[in-house]
Protein backbone atom coordinates (compact mmCIF):
# COMPACT_ATOMS: atom_id res chain seq x y z
CA UNK A 1 0.00 0.00 0.00
CA UNK A 2 2.92 2.45 0.16
CA UNK A 3 5.54 2.67 -2.35
CA UNK A 4 8.89 4.08 -1.80
CA UNK A 5 9.99 5.96 -4.68
CA UNK A 6 12.55 8.50 -6.84
CA UNK A 7 11.35 12.15 -6.67
CA UNK A 8 12.29 13.92 -9.91
CA UNK A 9 14.93 15.61 -8.07
CA UNK A 10 16.51 15.34 -4.64
CA UNK A 11 14.44 18.17 -2.12
CA UNK A 12 16.50 20.46 0.08
CA UNK A 13 16.30 19.89 3.72
CA UNK A 14 14.05 22.79 4.26
CA UNK A 15 11.56 20.76 2.02
CA UNK A 16 11.60 17.36 3.69
CA UNK A 17 10.75 19.06 6.88
CA UNK A 18 7.99 20.63 5.23
CA UNK A 19 6.67 18.06 3.88
CA UNK A 20 7.32 15.53 6.69
CA UNK A 21 5.50 18.42 8.78
CA UNK A 22 2.06 18.03 6.79
CA UNK A 23 1.65 14.26 7.59
CA UNK A 24 2.37 15.21 11.61
CA UNK A 25 -0.10 17.84 11.03
CA UNK A 26 -3.20 15.18 11.34
CA UNK A 27 -0.92 13.35 14.08
CA UNK A 28 -0.95 16.13 16.53
CA UNK A 29 -4.52 17.24 15.49
CA UNK A 30 -4.83 13.61 17.27
CA UNK A 31 -2.57 13.88 20.44
CA UNK A 32 -3.66 17.15 21.58
CA UNK A 33 -7.19 15.41 22.06
CA UNK A 34 -9.18 16.75 19.42
CA UNK A 35 -11.41 13.25 18.30
CA UNK A 36 -13.71 15.48 16.60
CA UNK A 37 -12.85 14.27 13.05
CA UNK A 38 -13.28 18.14 11.56
CA UNK A 39 -10.24 19.15 13.72
CA UNK A 40 -7.87 16.63 11.72
CA UNK A 41 -8.77 18.14 8.50
CA UNK A 42 -8.92 21.73 9.51
CA UNK A 43 -5.20 21.28 10.40
CA UNK A 44 -4.25 19.64 7.36
CA UNK A 45 -6.39 21.84 5.22
CA UNK A 46 -4.20 25.11 7.92
CA UNK A 47 -0.63 23.44 6.56
CA UNK A 48 -1.99 22.33 2.68
CA UNK A 49 -2.93 26.40 2.18
CA UNK A 50 -0.08 27.58 4.01
CA UNK A 51 2.23 25.69 1.86
CA UNK A 52 0.09 25.06 -1.55
CA UNK A 53 2.95 27.89 -2.95
CA UNK A 54 6.33 26.03 -1.70
CA UNK A 55 8.44 23.64 -3.85
CA UNK A 56 7.10 20.47 -5.90
CA UNK A 57 8.28 18.55 -3.07
CA UNK A 58 6.45 19.93 -0.41
CA UNK A 59 3.24 20.80 -2.32
CA UNK A 60 3.19 17.06 -3.38
CA UNK A 61 3.14 15.70 0.35
CA UNK A 62 0.73 18.19 1.61
CA UNK A 63 -1.74 17.31 -1.37
CA UNK A 64 -1.10 13.19 0.22
CA UNK A 65 -1.72 14.16 3.41
CA UNK A 66 -4.77 16.57 2.70
CA UNK A 67 -7.03 14.44 0.28
CA UNK A 68 -6.38 11.14 2.56
CA UNK A 69 -7.36 13.04 5.73
CA UNK A 70 -10.44 14.04 3.42
CA UNK A 71 -11.57 10.56 2.86
CA UNK A 72 -11.02 9.63 6.88
CA UNK A 73 -13.08 13.00 7.45
CA UNK A 74 -15.95 11.54 6.39
CA UNK A 75 -15.42 8.06 7.77
CA UNK A 76 -14.97 9.73 11.30
CA UNK A 77 -17.51 11.75 11.03
CA UNK A 78 -20.13 9.42 10.15
CA UNK A 79 -19.01 7.67 13.53
CA UNK A 80 -18.99 10.78 15.21
CA UNK A 81 -22.55 11.87 14.48
CA UNK A 82 -23.61 7.89 15.02
CA UNK A 83 -22.12 7.96 18.63
CA UNK A 84 -23.98 11.10 19.46
CA UNK A 85 -27.32 10.15 17.88
CA UNK A 86 -26.53 6.84 20.23
CA UNK A 87 -25.81 9.25 23.35
CA UNK A 88 -29.17 11.10 22.78
CA UNK A 89 -31.17 8.12 22.51
CA UNK A 90 -32.26 8.82 19.02
CA UNK A 91 -30.58 5.49 17.66
CA UNK A 92 -30.43 2.43 19.65
CA UNK A 93 -27.22 1.10 19.54
CA UNK A 94 -27.16 -2.23 17.57
CA UNK A 95 -24.15 -4.46 16.01
CA UNK A 96 -23.84 -2.79 12.92
CA UNK A 97 -22.28 0.45 15.06
CA UNK A 98 -20.34 -1.87 16.75
CA UNK A 99 -19.37 -3.36 13.70
CA UNK A 100 -18.55 0.35 11.80
CA UNK A 101 -16.52 1.96 14.90
CA UNK A 102 -14.05 -1.21 15.16
CA UNK A 103 -13.42 -0.84 11.29
CA UNK A 104 -13.06 2.85 11.35
CA UNK A 105 -10.79 2.31 14.46
CA UNK A 106 -8.81 -0.25 11.80
CA UNK A 107 -8.53 2.27 9.27
CA UNK A 108 -7.56 5.07 11.44
CA UNK A 109 -4.89 2.97 12.70
CA UNK A 110 -3.83 1.95 9.21
CA UNK A 111 -3.46 5.63 8.49
CA UNK A 112 -1.57 6.72 11.41
CA UNK A 113 0.91 3.87 10.77
CA UNK A 114 1.09 4.93 6.96
CA UNK A 115 1.20 8.71 8.50
CA UNK A 116 4.29 7.60 10.67
CA UNK A 117 6.23 5.59 8.60
CA UNK A 118 6.00 8.54 5.74
CA UNK A 119 6.47 11.61 7.82
CA UNK A 120 9.40 9.49 9.00
CA UNK A 121 11.14 8.51 5.53
CA UNK A 122 9.94 12.45 4.11
CA UNK A 123 12.22 13.91 6.48
CA UNK A 124 14.96 11.70 5.45
CA UNK A 125 14.14 12.86 1.81
CA UNK A 126 12.85 9.30 0.54
CA UNK A 127 9.34 10.39 -1.74
CA UNK A 128 6.51 7.97 -0.45
CA UNK A 129 3.56 7.12 -3.04
CA UNK A 130 0.25 5.66 -0.97
CA UNK A 131 -2.10 3.57 -3.24
CA UNK A 132 -4.92 5.28 -4.50
CA UNK A 133 -4.22 8.76 -2.70
CA UNK A 134 -0.51 8.61 -4.43
CA UNK A 135 -2.05 8.37 -7.98
CA UNK A 136 -4.49 11.15 -7.32
CA UNK A 137 -2.23 13.53 -5.95
CA UNK A 138 0.23 12.77 -9.02
CA UNK A 139 -2.90 14.14 -10.87
CA UNK A 140 -3.39 17.05 -9.11
CA UNK A 141 0.26 18.09 -8.21
CA UNK A 142 1.93 19.16 -11.17
CA UNK A 143 5.88 20.20 -11.06
CA UNK B 1 -7.49 6.76 -14.87
CA UNK B 2 -8.26 3.86 -15.27
CA UNK B 3 -5.30 2.81 -12.57
CA UNK B 4 -6.99 5.48 -9.85
CA UNK B 5 -10.34 3.89 -10.48
CA UNK B 6 -9.18 0.43 -9.90
CA UNK B 7 -7.26 1.58 -6.87
CA UNK B 8 -10.18 3.12 -5.57
CA UNK B 9 -12.63 0.62 -6.17
CA UNK B 10 -10.12 -2.22 -4.28
CA UNK B 11 -9.98 0.70 -1.55
CA UNK B 12 -13.89 0.94 -1.10
CA UNK B 13 -13.94 -2.92 -1.43
CA UNK B 14 -11.53 -3.53 1.09
CA UNK B 15 -13.53 -1.44 3.28
CA UNK B 16 -16.70 -3.09 3.23
CA UNK B 17 -15.33 -6.38 3.52
CA UNK B 18 -14.27 -5.45 6.73
CA UNK B 19 -17.29 -3.69 7.66
CA UNK B 20 -19.06 -6.85 6.89
CA UNK B 21 -16.16 -9.56 8.74
CA UNK B 22 -16.91 -7.42 11.79
CA UNK B 23 -20.80 -6.99 11.31
CA UNK B 24 -20.53 -11.31 11.59
CA UNK B 25 -19.20 -10.67 15.00
CA UNK B 26 -21.96 -10.33 18.01
CA UNK B 27 -20.69 -7.73 19.69
CA UNK B 28 -23.58 -6.80 21.68
CA UNK B 29 -23.34 -9.88 23.48
CA UNK B 30 -19.62 -9.44 23.67
CA UNK B 31 -20.02 -6.03 25.62
CA UNK B 32 -23.37 -7.29 27.26
CA UNK B 33 -24.88 -3.94 25.86
CA UNK B 34 -28.50 -5.70 26.26
CA UNK B 35 -27.97 -6.45 29.83
CA UNK B 36 -26.51 -3.74 30.39
CA UNK B 37 -29.26 -1.35 29.18
CA UNK B 38 -31.86 -3.30 30.65
CA UNK B 39 -30.23 -3.78 33.82
CA UNK B 40 -30.40 0.25 34.21
CA UNK B 41 -34.05 0.84 32.95
CA UNK B 42 -34.79 -2.07 35.68
CA UNK B 43 -32.91 -0.55 38.46
CA UNK B 44 -34.40 3.27 37.24
CA UNK B 45 -37.77 1.32 37.10
CA UNK B 46 -38.02 0.04 40.90
CA UNK B 47 -36.40 3.45 42.03
CA UNK B 48 -38.81 5.46 40.80
CA UNK B 49 -41.90 2.75 41.73
CA UNK B 50 -40.51 3.04 45.26
CA UNK B 51 -41.14 6.77 45.76
CA UNK B 52 -44.79 6.55 44.30
CA UNK B 53 -45.77 3.52 46.38
CA UNK B 54 -44.46 5.37 49.36
CA UNK B 55 -47.01 8.42 48.52
CA UNK B 56 -50.11 6.42 47.63
CA UNK B 57 -51.90 3.30 48.30
CA UNK B 58 -51.70 0.95 45.68
CA UNK B 59 -55.02 -0.60 44.51
CA UNK B 60 -54.20 -4.17 43.76
CA UNK B 61 -57.15 -6.45 44.44
CA UNK B 62 -60.38 -5.16 43.73
CA UNK B 63 -62.58 -4.61 40.71
CA UNK B 64 -60.49 -1.08 39.93
CA UNK B 65 -57.36 -3.16 39.52
CA UNK B 66 -58.84 -6.04 37.55
CA UNK B 67 -61.27 -3.93 34.93
CA UNK B 68 -58.08 -1.55 34.09
CA UNK B 69 -55.76 -4.43 33.58
CA UNK B 70 -58.33 -6.17 31.44
CA UNK B 71 -58.74 -2.88 29.24
CA UNK B 72 -54.44 -3.45 29.23
CA UNK B 73 -54.83 -6.85 28.18
CA UNK B 74 -57.51 -6.28 24.89
CA UNK B 75 -55.02 -3.62 23.89
CA UNK B 76 -52.36 -5.61 24.41
CA UNK B 77 -53.16 -8.56 22.43
CA UNK B 78 -54.81 -6.81 20.16
CA UNK B 79 -51.89 -5.70 18.64
CA UNK B 80 -49.07 -8.44 19.62
CA UNK B 81 -47.62 -6.28 22.93
CA UNK B 82 -46.62 -9.24 25.82
CA UNK B 83 -48.92 -8.04 28.36
CA UNK B 84 -46.98 -9.86 31.37
CA UNK B 85 -44.01 -6.93 30.26
CA UNK B 86 -45.94 -4.07 31.51
CA UNK B 87 -46.24 -3.78 35.46
CA UNK B 88 -49.38 -1.80 36.01
CA UNK B 89 -49.94 0.07 39.19
CA UNK B 90 -53.47 1.73 40.31
CA UNK B 91 -52.69 4.43 43.22
CA UNK B 92 -55.59 5.76 45.25
CA UNK B 93 -55.42 9.01 44.38
CA UNK B 94 -57.91 12.00 43.36
CA UNK B 95 -55.02 13.37 41.11
CA UNK B 96 -55.95 13.12 37.67
CA UNK B 97 -52.53 11.58 36.13
CA UNK B 98 -51.55 8.58 34.56
CA UNK B 99 -47.45 8.12 33.48
CA UNK B 100 -45.27 5.55 32.03
CA UNK B 101 -42.09 4.42 33.87
CA UNK B 102 -39.18 3.24 32.76
CA UNK B 103 -38.85 -0.65 32.76
CA UNK B 104 -42.63 -0.73 31.35
CA UNK B 105 -43.96 0.52 34.45
CA UNK B 106 -47.20 1.86 33.61
CA UNK B 107 -48.85 4.12 36.54
CA UNK B 108 -53.06 4.90 36.68
CA UNK B 109 -54.57 7.66 39.34
CA UNK B 110 -57.94 6.90 40.42
CA UNK B 111 -58.62 10.39 40.11
CA UNK B 112 -58.27 10.08 36.25
CA UNK B 113 -60.67 6.78 36.36
CA UNK B 114 -62.87 9.11 38.31
CA UNK B 115 -63.20 12.06 35.55
CA UNK B 116 -63.49 9.12 32.85
CA UNK B 117 -67.34 9.22 31.44
CA UNK B 118 -66.78 6.20 29.62
CA UNK B 119 -64.59 3.42 29.75
CA UNK B 120 -63.80 4.10 26.15
CA UNK B 121 -61.88 7.19 27.65
CA UNK B 122 -59.99 5.51 30.06
CA UNK B 123 -58.64 3.08 27.18
CA UNK B 124 -57.20 6.25 24.97
CA UNK B 125 -55.31 7.11 28.21
CA UNK B 126 -53.86 3.56 28.43
CA UNK B 127 -53.37 2.85 24.69
CA UNK B 128 -51.48 6.56 25.25
CA UNK B 129 -49.49 5.26 28.06
CA UNK B 130 -48.79 2.16 26.54
CA UNK B 131 -47.44 3.73 23.43
CA UNK B 132 -44.74 5.89 25.60
CA UNK B 133 -43.77 2.70 27.01
CA UNK B 134 -43.39 0.09 23.68
CA UNK B 135 -41.86 3.10 21.66
CA UNK B 136 -39.47 3.24 24.07
CA UNK B 137 -40.19 7.19 24.63
CA UNK B 138 -40.24 6.78 28.45
CA UNK B 139 -36.02 6.56 28.47
CA UNK B 140 -35.48 8.70 25.37
CA UNK B 141 -37.48 11.89 27.23
CA UNK B 142 -35.53 10.83 30.43
CA UNK B 143 -31.80 10.72 28.86
CA UNK B 144 -32.71 14.05 27.03
CA UNK B 145 -33.47 16.00 30.33
CA UNK B 146 -31.61 14.26 32.77
CA UNK B 147 -28.14 13.31 31.04
CA UNK B 148 -27.71 9.65 30.77
CA UNK B 149 -24.48 9.75 32.89
CA UNK B 150 -27.22 10.97 35.85
CA UNK B 151 -29.63 7.58 35.01
CA UNK B 152 -26.61 5.85 35.43
CA UNK B 153 -25.23 7.06 38.76
CA UNK B 154 -28.27 6.93 40.43
CA UNK B 155 -29.18 3.15 38.61
CA UNK B 156 -25.77 2.42 40.28
CA UNK B 157 -27.15 3.91 43.69
CA UNK B 158 -24.54 6.95 43.66
CA UNK B 159 -27.09 9.61 43.37
CA UNK B 160 -28.97 11.10 46.84
CA UNK B 161 -32.51 9.87 47.42
CA UNK B 162 -33.98 13.98 46.79
CA UNK B 163 -32.63 13.42 43.38
CA UNK B 164 -34.56 10.32 42.88
CA UNK B 165 -37.81 12.33 44.08
CA UNK B 166 -37.27 15.15 41.66
CA UNK B 167 -36.91 13.08 39.07
CA UNK B 168 -39.73 10.79 39.95
CA UNK B 169 -41.94 14.02 39.99
CA UNK B 170 -40.63 15.37 36.97
CA UNK B 171 -41.47 12.36 35.20
CA UNK B 172 -44.88 12.05 36.42
CA UNK B 173 -45.95 16.19 36.05
CA UNK B 174 -43.71 16.83 32.63
CA UNK B 175 -44.60 16.42 29.05
CA UNK B 176 -42.95 14.51 26.67
CA UNK B 177 -42.61 16.67 23.05
CA UNK B 178 -44.70 17.21 20.83
CA UNK B 179 -43.52 15.28 18.27
CA UNK B 180 -43.25 12.12 20.92
CA UNK B 181 -46.83 13.18 22.54
CA UNK B 182 -48.55 12.91 18.99
CA UNK B 183 -46.66 9.86 18.17
CA UNK B 184 -48.51 8.29 21.57
CA UNK B 185 -52.22 9.82 20.67
CA UNK B 186 -52.08 8.32 17.14
CA UNK B 187 -49.74 4.90 18.04
CA UNK B 188 -53.29 4.92 20.80
CA UNK B 189 -55.21 5.67 18.01
CA UNK B 190 -53.73 2.45 16.12
CA UNK B 191 -53.89 0.01 19.20
CA UNK B 192 -57.05 0.83 19.86
CA UNK B 193 -58.79 0.53 16.47
CA UNK B 194 -56.53 -3.22 16.63
CA UNK B 195 -58.40 -3.97 19.62
CA UNK B 196 -62.02 -2.55 18.13
CA UNK B 197 -62.72 -0.08 21.51
CA UNK B 198 -63.61 3.57 19.68
CA UNK B 199 -60.42 5.59 20.02
CA UNK B 200 -62.91 8.76 20.19
CA UNK B 201 -62.80 8.20 24.06
CA UNK B 202 -59.43 9.77 23.94
CA UNK B 203 -60.58 13.07 21.91
CA UNK B 204 -63.62 12.96 24.10
CA UNK B 205 -61.76 12.74 27.59
CA UNK B 206 -58.69 15.65 26.12
CA UNK B 207 -61.56 17.53 25.33
CA UNK B 208 -63.55 17.82 27.89
CA UNK B 209 -60.47 18.62 30.59
CA UNK B 210 -59.31 21.26 28.69
CA UNK B 211 -62.81 22.77 28.42
CA UNK B 212 -63.04 22.59 32.49
CA UNK B 213 -61.81 24.76 35.11
CA UNK B 214 -58.24 23.57 35.70
CA UNK B 215 -58.10 22.70 39.34
CA UNK B 216 -54.08 22.11 40.50
CA UNK B 217 -54.89 17.91 40.52
CA UNK B 218 -55.68 17.82 36.84
CA UNK B 219 -51.97 17.18 36.46
CA UNK B 220 -52.44 14.88 32.65
CA UNK B 221 -53.95 18.11 31.24
CA UNK B 222 -51.05 20.51 32.39
CA UNK B 223 -48.20 17.44 31.56
CA UNK B 224 -50.17 17.35 27.98
CA UNK B 225 -50.84 20.92 26.30
CA UNK B 226 -52.69 21.73 23.72
CA UNK B 227 -55.72 19.60 24.48
CA UNK B 228 -58.16 20.79 21.83
CA UNK B 229 -55.53 20.62 19.12
CA UNK B 230 -54.77 17.14 19.93
CA UNK B 231 -58.20 16.27 19.99
CA UNK B 232 -59.12 17.31 16.86
CA UNK B 233 -56.25 15.81 15.36
CA UNK B 234 -57.38 12.34 16.69
CA UNK B 235 -60.87 13.05 15.02
CA UNK B 236 -59.30 13.55 11.78
CA UNK B 237 -58.16 10.20 12.16
CA UNK B 238 -60.94 8.79 12.89
CA UNK B 239 -62.92 10.06 9.54
CA UNK B 240 -61.69 6.67 7.54
CA UNK B 241 -62.02 3.95 10.40
CA UNK B 242 -64.93 1.52 9.19
CA UNK B 243 -63.83 -0.82 12.70
CA UNK B 244 -67.12 -2.40 14.23
CA UNK B 245 -66.16 -0.84 17.94
CA UNK B 246 -67.02 -3.36 21.00
CA UNK B 247 -67.28 -1.80 24.47
CA UNK B 248 -64.21 -1.33 26.62
CA UNK B 249 -66.02 -2.52 30.00
CA UNK B 250 -69.33 -3.80 30.25
CA UNK B 251 -71.85 -0.91 31.54
CA UNK B 252 -72.31 -3.25 34.44
CA UNK B 253 -68.49 -3.25 35.44
CA UNK B 254 -68.18 0.66 34.60
CA UNK B 255 -71.20 1.23 37.07
CA UNK B 256 -69.35 -1.04 39.93
CA UNK B 257 -65.97 0.77 39.26
CA UNK B 258 -67.52 4.46 39.81
CA UNK B 259 -69.91 2.96 42.91
CA UNK B 260 -67.06 1.73 43.98
CA UNK B 261 -64.96 5.44 43.46
CA UNK B 262 -67.76 7.44 44.89
CA UNK B 263 -67.42 5.40 48.08
CA UNK B 264 -64.13 6.16 48.27
CA UNK B 265 -64.75 9.34 47.54
CA UNK B 266 -67.14 9.83 50.40
CA UNK B 267 -64.57 8.37 52.91
CA UNK B 268 -61.82 10.81 51.79
CA UNK B 269 -64.24 13.38 52.26
CA UNK B 270 -65.38 12.14 55.36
Amino acid sequence: MIHFKEFLYKPSENECEYASSSYLMSLVAVIAGLPIPIFNLIATVVFYLGNRKGTYFTRWHCTQALISQFSLFFLNSFAFWWTIYIILDKKTIDNYYFAYIFTILIVNFTEVVATIITSIQTRKGIHVEWWFYGAITNKICKP
Amino acid sequence: MRNIFFQGISIVFIFLLTLFLMSRIDWMKIFKVKEASDKTEEKLGDLFWEYFKRSDQEVTDNIIYYSVDSILVKICEANNIDRSLIKLHVLRSSEINAFAMPDNHMVVYTGLIDNCDTPEELAGVIGHELAHINERHVMKKLVKEIGLSVLISISTGNAGGEIVREIARTMSSSAYDRTLEKEADLMSIKYLNKAKINPEGLANFLYKISDADVPSFLTWLSTHPDSKERAAYIIDQLHDSDVKYKPALTSETWEKIQAKLDTWNEYDEY
